[in-house]
């Protein structure tokens, strides 16, 4: 990754980046003889797509609500950002298909807990219905910073590299990674100036973040058992992620934790993790962003 | 103002043809009346999912109870203002190039901005423009702009240097950066015309930081390019760079090929340009033509591709657009949309609430539902069932003249 000075970059524009990525001839273990590692991080397709497209409802109803003008361009920018990750994302769901991994059981629930559970309720007075928004606005700042926090991750993680991972899918996970480094205040912004009370934030991230790793053990059970490659042979554990991490191919699980419990700190802001400069110079030489760029 | 002009970044030919078809995504419709089953095919209801929804049904009534509310004791967040400004210096600093000094009328210091921020000032007219700040980012008492005037363009150029003087006042919004400036290791700073204005900050900062940069700066006549001294002194006061020569090469007159403005680019380095439309073209020919073929299949690439930075500017020029008529709703308002705007502008003006983000038709977020009338669809995002099924990308799409597209309206 290019070595860059860390420094916080105030106010940036926001605005979506055009991306074209080539997905003929993936291996179905983009990690090389790595099934584990790939399907952990495989998870990411199945739950993006739906997740990021509700990311775009939640904050198109909460644009009305926004008083300030700048911020208001910034909730923008990020909605669109958002929708080009959903698709992104959803064509390696395709693509996985296409292999003989159906990831259908799976993501139908994701949809099912992000368009009906989470998504907007009908009958409710004027006054619920914004705060519904508003505690939506929470779940989401909640997840953004683990999206800042994996976004980083991806961008300083050479053990991928090392594993031989697939060079396209280190761009897509790279280039996602950075945009949500580059955007990494917007939901956390917006929620303070909707509402700053601390128990609402807290609220976010304490139901929030444990509902997302359990459904990223669930999506790792289900992939592992999907794969028709695998017939069952490997076994998800605690144990085996520990060692994957140990050698670069995931977070670390225990920096993961202290990530998530930074959160909560009454100080917290989103720009004291990860560097602005290093996304916004990776993402200046991403491959997929330089294509479309160039393609039309 | 050249390098502001509303150019696409690259020549870009209009995709018309929907987006291919996905095998199941955000075209799918989801069964949302019955809980999905289990996810291994066994016949039972999935437990985590029925969990979710009765937790889900109780916790969004229960929301505006205390505790589950905004206490209504905290004041309404407001947007931040904007800035007021005073000009304290109007001057010629290059040929119909001038350099505005703007201050804070009471002398306070003005918010902090990096290099590559924009300001936009309204203009006593009532018109908006935005100019790169090329001052000093450690001078909090001042900002500094430098505009070139444009004859026969919009009129912003003109009314800075014919009718602003000393003492005239204008808002401003605070400073935001579309154009940052990363600090990698080693840069090359790429400028047509009075596209040098972000770049001299940049140039300074790279100097501050001790980084291996060198500038270009490309203009018509070296009567005609602002900053070249204050640039040399720049370049004079660091360390000389390691492979000899200069940090500023001036080429004044002619047209720069892309190879030309590259020549000093280090392949795997950073590569910042701001300049006419054409220019930047060139220079992403160049630069795929150094960083050599895209990894073709699953080959790794041979090194990190050199880093491309320029300034995005949201919708490229409508290209034969005709005047057509919006509906908001069968019977509803009618919004004439002139040739030479978009369907989305027009919508934004009437409720200004209507999302948006990508102004270029990839991105999907100001997809409308259409009634009525035949569409002419200019994006590359929505798939043939989309179109069938009526969404639309007010953005760029449009329709034949004297159509009029009713569209739905969401009640609020």
């Amino acid at each position: 990754m290019p070595r860059t000075v860390p420094e916080v970059h105030t106010d940036l524009v926001l605005e979506p980046r055009d991306v074209h990525f080539d997905w003929t001839g993936l291996p179905l273990h983009w990690i090389p003889d790595e099934p584990f590692a790939t399907h952990t991080i495989n998870v990411l397709h199945l739950l993006l797509p739906e997740g990021e497209r509700w990311f775009v409802e939640v904050f198109k109803e909460a644009l009305p609500l926004v008083r300030d003008e700048q911020l208001r361009e910034e909730v923008l920018g990020f909605v669109g950002q958002e929708a080009i990750h959903a698709e992104a994302h959803q064509q390696v769901l395709d693509h996985l298909l296409a292999q003989g991994l159906d990831p259908r059981p799976y993501v139908r629930q994701i949809a099912w807990l992000f368009q009906r559970v989470l998504g907007p309720k009908p009958r409710l007075t004027a006054r619920r219905r914004r705060e519904n928004v508003i505690e939506r606005v929470a779940f989401v700042a909640a997840i953004e910073h683990f999206t800042a926090f994996l976004g980083n991750w991806a961008l300083n993680s050479p053990g991928l590299d090392r594993a031989g991972a697939d060079p396209t899918m280190l761009d897509l996970l790279r280039w996602h990674g950075a945009e949500e480094v580059e955007h990494r205040s917007v939901a956390f912004d917006l929620l303070v100036h909707l509402d700053p009370g601390y128990l609402r934030r807290v609220r976010g991230m304490l139901l929030g973040g444990p509902l997302l790793v359990h459904l990223w053990v669930r999506g790792v059970r289900f992939l592992l058992a999907a794969d028709p490659s695998l017939d069952g042979r490997v076994q998800p554990s605690w144990k085996a992620a520990w060692h994957v991490a140990r050698r670069g191919m995931l977070p670390d699980p225990v920096q993961s934790l202290r990530s998530g419990i930074r959160y909560l700190k009454p100080g917290y802001h989103p720009t004291q993790e990860g560097s602005s400069a290093q996304a916004l110079s990776y993402l200046a030489g991403s491959p997929a962003a330089r294509a479309a760029a160039g393609a039309h | 103002m050249t390098p502001r002009a509303k150019k696409p970044a690259a020549p870009r030919t209009r995709a018309t043809d929907p987006a291919p078809a996905l095998a199941f995504g955000r075209d799918a419709r989801h069964d949302l009346e019955n809980p999905p089953p289990d996810l291994y095919g066994r016949p039972q209801a999935d437990r985590l999912m029925a969990f979710l929804t009765r937790f889900g049904d109780a916790y969004s009534p229960a929301m505006g109870a205390p505790l589950l509310r905004r206490s209504p004791r905290r004041p309404e967040s407001r947007g931040r203002a904007p800035l007021t400004l005073v000009v304290t210096a109007h001057r010629p600093v290059a040929e119909e190039v001038v350099e505005l000094h703007l201050a804070d009328p009471a002398g306070a210091p003005l918010p902090a901005w990096q290099p590559g921020a924009h300001l936009r000032l309204t203009l006593p007219s009532g018109r908006q423009r935005h100019y790169s700040l090329c001052g000093d980012p450690a001078d909090r008492f001042g900002y500094r702009i430098a505009v070139r005037r444009i004859t026969g363009g919009g009129g912003g150029s003109v009314e800075i240097h014919d009718e602003l003087h000393l003492g005239a006042r204008l808002t401003a919004r605070r400073p935001r950066n579309g154009f940052a400036f990363c600090g990698e290791a080693q840069v090359l700073l790429v400028a047509g015309g009075i596209g040098i204005t972000p770049l001299l900050p940049m140039a300074r900062e790279a100097q501050r930081r001790g980084l291996d940069w060198h500038l270009v700066h490309a203009g018509r006549s070296r009567a005609s390019m602002p900053f070249t001294e204050e640039l040399t002194a720049l370049a004079a006061t660091g360390v000389p760079p390691a492979g000899g020569g200069g940090r500023v090469t001036l080429l004044a007159g002619g047209v720069p090929t892309g190879a030309e403005l590259l020549a000093r680019a280090v392949a795997g380095g950073a590569v910042y340009c701001c300049g006419p439309a054409p220019m930047l073209a060139a220079v992403q020919e160049a630069l795929d033509a150094l960083d050599g073929p895209p990894a073709s299949g699953r080959q790794a690439p041979r090194r990190r591709p050199t880093a491309l930075h320029f300034e995005r500017f949201g919708a490229a020029p409508i290209a034969d657009g005709r005047p057509f008529t919006l509906q908001l709703g069968p019977g509803g308002r009618t919004l004439p949309v002139p040739a030479d705007r978009s369907a989305l502008d027009v919508l934004r003006e009437a409720d200004p609430d209507q999302p948006y983000s990508c102004h270029q038709g990839f991105c999907g977020t100001c997809k409308v539902q259409l009634l009525a009338g035949t569409p002419e669809h200019r994006d590359r995002r929505l798939t043939a069932e989309e179109r069938a099924a009526g969404a639309l990308l007010p953005c760029v799409s449009r329709a034949a003249e004297g159509e009029t597209l009713v569209l739905e309206v969401e009640p609020r």
